[in-house]
């Protein structure tokens, strides 16, 4: 709070210290006459061992006690007893009594959630003293507040225990049961524990008045909004709506940030993170989602969030007050998750093409027919095909009966002699430029090979000599006689050179 | 699956069957369904004629029905399978000697495919005998 209101809640001290007539009239802290009040905060102020700045609830929640609040109950009150056929929506509807009061009743439950923290925060540090490990426990304000008022300042007590499991889930509950033994807290004094329950009192107050709005807001949803009443019904568009604080708010927001309205927080207790669900609002638990199995149900919520934000923009704008646009769009919602669950087309079997033969794409040409010579049947081999008339063949081998070699021996083109046979000029071997010039350069440098030379193939570079037995020519002995000649030093055409000239 | 094949109940029908199919190989089975080595026939030919309908078609023909192509094609075996063209019949040479027909049950439907495409890709050249690409013959049995 500011300074100005400090300075204004200690004036307001002093005007009810003289206006106090009986102190001690009554122990109903739930009436609605301030001289309770006002004493509690005599007290308060006189306690030297207070450490917080304010002593009763009133002084930081003051939505509950204002004029225009307790105005707007009244009228909710009013409004909820009366028949549904009398009420009536003029055209302009903005200057409507009923659309006035349901705006307002959105944006007040929009802030009674805050004004319900702030008690939340004020009775947290208040109860801190008692029970300071039920902060961590229990994050959930509603439920926080309503374990404190079981609690109390008996914390121990069976019966207490008992009664929890009302309020807590069962693994918050064994928590809490456990944490009771080995608290550290002390009890409270009779007037804090007064101001806690006060305080409880108020947020379970604000709440209900919060349910009242909501059923109101509902109810008269249908003439605001007819058209997401006809997507989504009555119940999650008013929670749309009053969670959003209004229909302006939520047709003016994303769909993303539409998907989320209505998403809760989840206290894990030492549980893995992996089950929760951080994006599911009211439109994730809408009956559209949830009939559609569950690994589409996430890709329902996006669709159906996305229609609702059109839809909110066509109400925010007072068109097809009807609701036929509502109901289009709830037809396309339904039939593209009916699309969604549609079974994937069968397979069909191909039959297999026709076999026809493709054109050879060679015809000829001259590098067709050189490589038709190079890999082409040599002469040797059509000598041994053919076969003379009226002689008997010789079996080459005893296992291959019936394979001989033809016209080999007998031919005309060798004289009988294999070994010495023509080679064929089409199917010689063929060396490459580049292999060339390396021959020559190999044997200019000594070296010898066997290809294109006039040795014998049985030759060998082994000799013999009468002097030392065995020689082995070394083929690289001529390099090292070049390398010699190039010496400067230790050479016998080499002359002195004259170092007493270099001295001086 | 002979009740899966189609039927041809006269003389007259396999006529204009065999007339009909311009671009294709018509199969012709003779023999009866209810012949052991006819149902084996039929088993493969079922298998293989949805893969080879863009190039071949199947008949069956009862030989007790239709008897007057048994003296032609001398259909004294208990189940016969023949080829034909745009209106001529097509030999094979299996390696049995008998080049007009397949005179056993052909159980491997990728060796029946593969005696109808070779047997299309000669008839389409305009010949009348297509060597087999497996070998029938007696030689490897021994």
């Amino acid at each position: 709070m500011s300074l100005a209101e400090e300075l204004m809640a200690d004036f307001d001290d002093d005007d009810d210290e003289d206006l106090e007539d009986i102190p001690d009239l009554g122990e109903n802290l739930k009436g609605v006459k301030k001289e309770e009040l006002d004493d509690d905060i005599e007290e308060a102020t006189e306690e030297p061992m207070d450490t917080t700045k304010y002593a009763s609830v009133h002084d930081v929640a003051k939505l509950a006690r204002s004029d225009e609040y307790l105005a707007l109950v009244k009228q909710l009150e009013v409004e909820l007893k009366r028949p549904q056929d009398e009420v009536k929506v003029t055209a302009p509807l903005e200057a409507d009594p009923q659309y006035k009061l349901i705006v307002k009743l959105s944006h007040v439950a929009a802030d009674i959630d805050n004004e319900i923290n702030v008690i939340h925060k004020f009775v947290r540090d208040k109860y801190e003293k008692r029970f300071p490990e039920l902060e961590t426990l229990v994050p959930n304000a509603l439920t926080y507040l309503a374990t404190v008022q079981l609690l109390g300042n008996e914390i121990n007590s069976k019966v207490v225990k008992e009664q929890l499991g009302g309020i807590l889930d069962a693994s918050t509950c064994m928590v809490v049961s456990v944490t009771v033994s080995t608290t550290q807290g002390v009890k409270l004094e009779p007037n804090e524990l007064e101001t806690v329950m006060d305080a409880c009192n108020l947020a379970a107050q604000l709440h209900v008045n919060r349910l009242e709005m909501h059923q109101l807001v509902e109810w008269r949803m249908a003439l605001i909004a007819p058209n997401l009443v006809a997507l989504l019904g009555s119940t999650t568009t008013a929670h749309l709506v009053s969670q959003a604080g209004g229909l302006s708010p939520l047709a003016t927001m994303p769909s993303c940030n539409v998907q989320v309205l209505g998403k809760t927080k989840k206290n894990l207790i030492g549980f893995s993170t992996v089950s929760t669900n951080p994006h599911h609002g009211f439109i994730y638990f809408h009956q559209l989602v949830q009939k559609m199995p569950p690994d589409l149900k996430n890709k329902a919520a996006k669709i159906l969030a996305a229609k609702v934000t059109l839809v909110a923009r066509i109400d925010a704008q007072h068109e097809s007050s009807n609701g036929e646009k509502g109901a289009e769009f709830l037809a396309l919602v339904e039939s593209k998750f009916e699309k969604m669950l549609e079974p994937p087309p069968v397979k069909a079997n191909k039959a297999l093409p026709k076999p026809l033969d493709k054109a050879s794409k060679k015809r000829g040409g001259r590098r067709t027919r050189k490589m038709k010579e190079r890999l082409g049947m040599t002469d040797l081999r059509k000598s041994a095909n053919r076969m003379n008339f009226g002689e008997l063949g010789e079996d080459v081998m005893q296992e291959h009966m019936g394979f001989d070699i033809g016209q080999v021996k007998t031919g005309n083109v060798t004289g009988g002699r294999i070994r010495t046979a023509a080679v064929d000029q089409k199917t010689r071997a063929r060396m490459s430029q580049k292999m060339m010039r390396q021959m020559e350069r190999q044997k200019a440098a000594g070296g010898m090979t066997s290809i294109r030379s006039k040795m014998a193939g049985t030759a060998s570079s082994v000799t013999f000599t009468p002097i030392q037995g065995l020689e082995i020519i070394n083929p690289a002995a001529q390099e090292q006689q070049q390398c010699s000649s190039t010496s400067n030093y230790f050479s016998s055409s080499g002359s002195f050179v004259n170092i007493d000239r270099m001295t001086l | 699956m002979s009740y899966m094949l189609p039927h041809l109940e006269n003389g007259w029908q396999v006529d204009q069957a065999i007339l009909a199919e311009e671009d294709r190989v018509v199969v012709v089975r003779f023999g009866h369904d209810w012949d052991p080595t006819c149902m084996q026939m039929d088993e493969t030919l079922f298998k293989i004629a949805p893969k080879v309908k863009n190039f071949a078609v199947v008949y069956l023909v009862d030989i007790t029905k239709v008897p007057d192509f048994n003296k032609m094609y001398e259909l004294y075996d208990p189940c016969t399978a023949m080829f034909f063209f745009r209106n001529k019949h097509i030999m094979v040479d299996l390696g049995t000697g008998n080049n007009n027909k397949i005179n056993w049950a052909v159980t491997d439907g990728q060796e029946l495919i593969d005696i109808i495409e070779t047997v299309y890709r000669g008839a389409r050249k305009g010949r009348g005998l297509v060597i087999s690409p497996k070998d029938y013959s007696t030689k490897y049995k021994y």
